[in-house]
């Protein structure tokens, strides 16, 4: 373990840690473009040079690795010079449209120009033009002008997806980073790249002139793409998601997300049940449509057919939400679980569209909480079955009413539109849920809940580990969480709440989790096969 | 520690009252008369009492002229093409005290512009008339040099001043845009 001295501080690391992470653990930022932690290191922005005592000349601090008696300087005034004149370099032909460029605000080269230089431009020639919004791939859109060349985007398709699409062409102050012949940036994690540009170089086309930067309110948030549930940070302007950003976190997605899971932006806007809605009349407000729900499942209950209802349970739904609706249809006397869902082929590989998971983050189950809806099931010692067997029993008449919690089925058309006959038949249909869709016609009761972007909530991803998606803003129109529904059922229907709080529900949740994962689900035998 | 004020006492006169009166109502008579009087400021007038003017105007028959700087309503200039020379680099809106401006950017067909405003409004009767925007603007977009004040509005959705609206009055700026690329 060598022992350095950085600005004065000592500091001890391992051997082989370069100088950069090294002044990091002491609180000492040393700027750069290339450099990044997952990354090969190339040392050719030259941002990064620091004073080593008794080294000839500046050293890189990402190449030059931690070594016994160091004595390093980032702030003397030789290093300040040097950086100084590197910025100069690389804003030599920078076209500093910076009023139309999207990473305003969050750009590197803007920020250490304010740190730095500050200077005006001594270029008397006219400036290099290069290649502006050239269309890189299907998600990314390339400027020539404002890159620094730092090859970040090259090696994150050598080394990170190994897709080797990007290389730069030209050489000296023509050079351009450019996909090979033939080929486009169209890999699924290609957003990537927008995220590692230091400028505004890749820029998002989703997100491109939607937002500037400064107005995002950031949020901790999951990804709700698939059971890998990568961390991110949810960016939101005036009660819309403008963006996900992947949060860093090496147990689960390191630095990196894919690109259908950035597209899930739109998601928690699109087709939203805004009130609830009590068939045959139309939309009403929350107390009447509770009533109604509430005046229902009261007179069936009292028929003494509450065995006869069938809760479909949601993996897209919180731990929170879904501890509460299992609980409340046990009090209630419900027998049979289900569990609806994404179906695999929510998305599939940008490239093979037979594949629904690839080898690094997108795996095959497109729900974040199927794990937790599992131990949950497994906790409370019920069997949930398959959301095709829905429609059998339904057939079969060992169900014959419904309460559903989301509006995903994993069913081809053809089984949909029959399970949505069944259901138009049946003599009791509940929906809770976030999205306007045929439900909401067919349900005798559709209540609005709000998206997870509305509401903390933790869920367990494909690994089981739990992580909370806080609240970014307040539920859009009439919809509440799930478990605020739930609360409010119960205590109409004199079946209990001991819930202070969304803390207390959550430590009850959690401790019902606490119970030994669950084994695989149970399928029933004869129900037909999932698509 | 209290700060002890002391106050002086008043005198006899004073304490009578009748000396402040007069001094008093003498200032209310006195501009009674410059406003009764009809006459402008900057007219002589024939009592001498009244040479300080009249400072009430007889709007709208007799209008105030504006001083150059003075900032009114807004206008947005043109490129020589007659597009709108806005970039939507919202500065103006983020710099905005009164959060009066609303900007939807968009991208350009044209490949010289890259982004312009799709739709531009500014709420004229949010608007403070702080000139903040105009400071702000990188590209001399929006000025505020009409030299017009903004009409008062018997419907609130007339104070919504579009993109074609603050253009009608725009005009070409001799700044060059981009950059000189010549």
């Amino acid at each position: 373990m060598p022992k350095l001295t950085i600005n004065g501080k000592t500091v001890t690391c391992d051997a082989g840690t370069p100088l950069i992470e090294a002044a990091k653990q002491v609180g000492e930022h040393i700027p750069y473009f290339c450099y990044h932690p997952s990354l090969t290191r190339p040392a050719s922005c030259r941002m990064c040079l620091v004073e080593v005592e008794k080294a000839p000349k500046l050293m890189p601090a990402c190449y030059t690795t931690v070594a016994e008696g160091m004595v390093v300087l980032t702030k003397s005034d030789k290093v300040i010079r040097a950086r100084k004149a590197v910025l100069e370099f690389l804003l030599l032909n920078h076209p500093v449209d910076c009023p139309i460029c999207d990473q305003a605000g969050e750009c590197t080269l803007q920020n250490l120009y304010f740190e730095y230089s500050a200077q005006e431009s001594r270029l008397k020639t006219r400036k290099v033009n290069k290649v502006k919004a050239f269309p890189i791939g299907p998600e990314v859109v390339y400027d020539g002008e404002r890159c620094v060349l730092c090859t970040r985007c090259v090696r994150f398709c050598e080394q990170i997806t190994k897709t080797n699409e990007l290389t730069t062409t030209q050489r000296a102050d023509m050079t351009e980073i450019r996909p090979f012949p033939g080929r486009e940036l169209d890999n699924d994690y290609s957003q990537c790249t927008v995220d590692l540009c230091p400028v505004g170089a890749l820029t998002s086309r989703n997100f491109r002139f939607k937002c500037r930067v400064w107005y995002l309110d950031t949020t901790e948030s999951i990804c709700t793409g698939c059971a890998r549930g990568c961390s991110t940070y949810l960016e939101h302007f005036r009660g819309e998601v403008q963006r996900f950003r992947p949060r860093t976190n090496p147990e689960i997605n390191s630095y990196w997300m894919c690109d259908h899971g950035r597209r899930l932006y739109r998601e928690p806007h699109e087709d939203r049940l805004l009130n609830p809605f009590i068939k045959g009349v139309g939309a009403v407000p929350r107390n009447k449509g509770l009533a109604e729900a509430v005046k229902r499942l009261k007179a069936f209950r009292d028929a003494g057919r509450a065995n006869k209802l069938a809760v479909v349970l949601s993996p897209q739904g919180s731990n929170e939400g879904l501890f509460s609706l299992i609980r409340f249809a046990l009090k209630y006397g419900v027998e049979r679980f289900y569990m609806n869902g994404k179906p695999d082929t929510a998305f599939t590989l940008r490239n093979e569209p037979d594949k629904v998971a690839d080898d690094f983050l997108i795996v095959a189950d497109k729900n974040p909480n199927t794990t937790g809806l599992r131990r949950l099931a497994e906790a409370f010692g019920i069997t949930v079955l398959s959301a095709a067997s829905l429609a059998a029993d339904l057939e079969s008449k060992k169900v014959d009413s419904a309460f559903i919690l989301g509006a995903n089925f994993p069913l081809d058309l053809d089984k949909k539109s029959k399970l949505w006959q069944k259901l138009e038949d049946a003599d009791l249909v509940i929906f809770l849920g976030q999205r306007a869709t045929p439900f909401t016609t067919l349900a005798h009761v559709s209540l609005p809940s709000c998206s997870f972007a509305e509401k903390q909530g933790s869920y367990i991803n494909i690994d089981g580990i739990r992580q909370v998606a806080k609240a970014a803003f307040e539920p859009h129109g009439l919809s509440q969480p799930d478990w605020k529904w739930i609360e409010r059922l119960s205590l109409r229907l004199q079946l209990g709440w001991e819930y202070e709080n969304f803390e207390d529900l959550e430590a009850a949740a959690n401790a019902k989790l606490a119970a030994p994962p669950a084994k695989e689900l149970e399928e029933d035998k004869n129900a037909p096969a999932q698509t | 520690m209290p700060k002890v004020v002391t106050r002086e006492p008043m005198s006899v006169l004073e304490r009578s009252f009748v000396p402040e009166i007069i001094r008093g109502l003498s200032t209310t008579i006195k501009h009674f008369f410059h406003a009764a009087s009809g006459q402008n400021y900057h007219e002589k007038q024939h009592l001498w009492f009244l040479n300080k003017g009249n400072v009430t105007y007889n709007y709208p028959e007799d209008v105030r002229t504006y001083p150059k700087r003075y900032r009114g309503q807004h206008r947005l200039m043109l490129r020589e093409d007659g597009n709108v020379r806005c970039v939507a680099c919202m500065c103006c809106s983020t710099i905005c005290p009164a959060n009066c401006i609303h900007i939807t950017a968009a991208e350009s067909d044209d490949p010289s512009v890259e982004k312009y405003p799709a739709s531009f409004v500014i709420d004229e009767l949010r608007c403070i008339f702080c000139g903040f925007c105009v400071e702000a603007c990188p590209c001399d977009a929006i000025r505020m040099d009409t030299g017009l004040h903004v009409q008062p509005f018997l419907d609130r959705n007339n104070a919504y001043y579009g993109r074609d609206l603050l253009m009608e009055l725009g005009e070409l700026s001799v700044a060059i845009q981009g950059g000189d690329k010549s």
